[in-house]
């Protein structure tokens, strides 16, 4: 460990809103458990950004590698991914993380409801605590979630062979594709709660 | 199977009803260009029989008005024999056969059978209903947002999408969607209404599907 750490000594509390974000999470899968039977996480990542990617991120925007780039400036020292069955899942979790007390949505981008050009989905939104600290939280289902893993692979890999164009729409396709799959398991899954009703 | 027969020659129209009757069909008979359109806006069809020479409206003009609508039932045109540019804009117009007059009545039947076997669906690459497309290349449907459609689903918008503001029966649904496949019901039909309903959501398409399980459905402005 650094000495001196780009959070200075905000470690703790960073720890502490994540913390508090992931509670309400547990608490919402716990009840959403209890009344349909089935969890609607299937899983959750969190991090706190590391010393070494926080001080490339400041690189990267142009900022001084400070504490106040890092806690103001930057909104991703904390990290939450939350990885939903269903569609209306995603949502359900929205709403719960929009009203935790002592958090407000600073900003919350929609990209299932409008996807971005290449086909990517997901929902993203930064929240702020009271106390001044910043978490990204990104919400998806499972197969939004397998497509930019993919995207993420093909967009990083140095030399990508073959027909950038062509795998690039053919991704897009995929995208659409297990949206229109997500939507359909949705309408199945509605309508084996409608029955059970 | 439901025919529309628009023929203005009041006894050759009975004749050809009474015997399309006899064979099975369902028949709505029009006797002139503006019955017909009026029964083409309230209803769907299996398939259309449209004299060209009818007072009113004619027949080409019929058969343009419903292509127009992105309709694409299938549709036979009756031509006197002379009428070689009849025939010929006829089919340009987006006919699928011709017959000259006078027939023999087993031709007709014959043609009837064959236009309703192939069922070359005369289809845009392309249809639009209020802000909503649904392209069939690559089987997208798209407003704001855009999703990829499976075969079934696809062919279940296209028939909504050609048949805009009408009340189409789960029974006629099934015969045109599933037609020999005993296995499909109403449940069926309702199940793949129910994907096209939260797939348009999903594009937050400017329309709606109407109706409820085992009844009639209707594509219309939300």
């Amino acid at each position: 460990m650094s000495e001196t750490s780009i959070y200075g000594s905000h470690l703790p509390e960073l720890n502490n809103t994540m913390n508090t974000i992931l509670t309400e999470v547990t608490a919402v899968r716990q009840e959403l458990t209890e009344k349909t039977g089935s969890d609607p996480v299937e899983h959750l990542l969190s991090r706190i950004k590391s010393e070494e990617s926080m001080r490339e991120k400041c690189r990267r925007k142009g900022l001084p590698e400070t504490e106040h780039s890092a806690l103001a400036d930057i909104h991703d020292a904390i990290g939450i991914r939350v990885v939903c069955s269903f569609i209306d899942d995603v949502y359900t979790i929205r709403d719960r993380l929009t009203a935790i007390p002592g958090f407000t949505v600073v900003d919350e981008k929609d990209y299932i409801k409008k996807c971005k050009p290449n086909g990517y989905r997901s929902l993203h939104m930064i929240l702020r605590s009271d106390n001044g600290f910043y978490a990204e939280i990104q919400l998806r289902t499972i197969s939004m979630d397998v497509w930019a893993a993919l995207e993420h692979h093909m967009r990083y890999k140095k030399q990508v062979n073959g027909n950038l164009p062509l795998l690039t729409s053919e991704l897009k396709r995929c995208a659409d594709e297990l949206a229109s799959t997500d939507l359909s398991m949705q309408t199945i899954r509605d309508m084996i709660l409608e029955e059970g009703a | 199977m439901k025919l529309l027969l628009a023929e203005d020659t009041r006894d050759l129209n009975r004749a050809v009803t009474a015997i399309l009757k006899h064979e099975g069909f369902e028949v709505d008979s029009a006797y002139d260009g503006e019955e017909a359109l009026s029964f083409l806006t309230a209803g769907s069809y299996d398939g259309i029989i449209l004299d060209i020479m009818m007072p009113k409206v004619s027949g080409i003009e019929v058969l343009t008005s419903l292509r127009k609508m992105n309709d694409s039932t299938p549709v036979l045109l009756l031509t006197a024999k002379a009428e070689v540019d009849d025939r010929v804009s006829g089919l340009d117009a987006g006919a699928d056969d011709y017959l000259t007059k006078p027939f023999a009545m087993k031709e007709l039947l014959a043609r009837i059978r064959s236009m309703l076997r192939r069922r070359t669906r005369y289809s845009a690459e392309e249809l639009h209903f209020e802000g909503l497309s649904l392209r069939s290349e690559s089987l997208e449907l798209a407003a704001e947002n855009s999703v990829r459609l499976s075969m079934k689903e696809f062919e279940l918008m296209r028939l909504l999408i050609t048949n805009p503001d009408k009340e189409l029966s789960t029974e006629f649904i099934l015969n045109q969607l599933w037609a020999g496949e005993p296995d499909a019901g109403a449940d069926t039909v309702y199940l793949y209404i129910s994907y096209l309903r939260g797939k348009l959501k999903a594009v937050d398409a400017n329309v709606r599907i109407e109706g409820n399980r085992g009844g009639s459905f209707r594509l219309t402005k939300a």
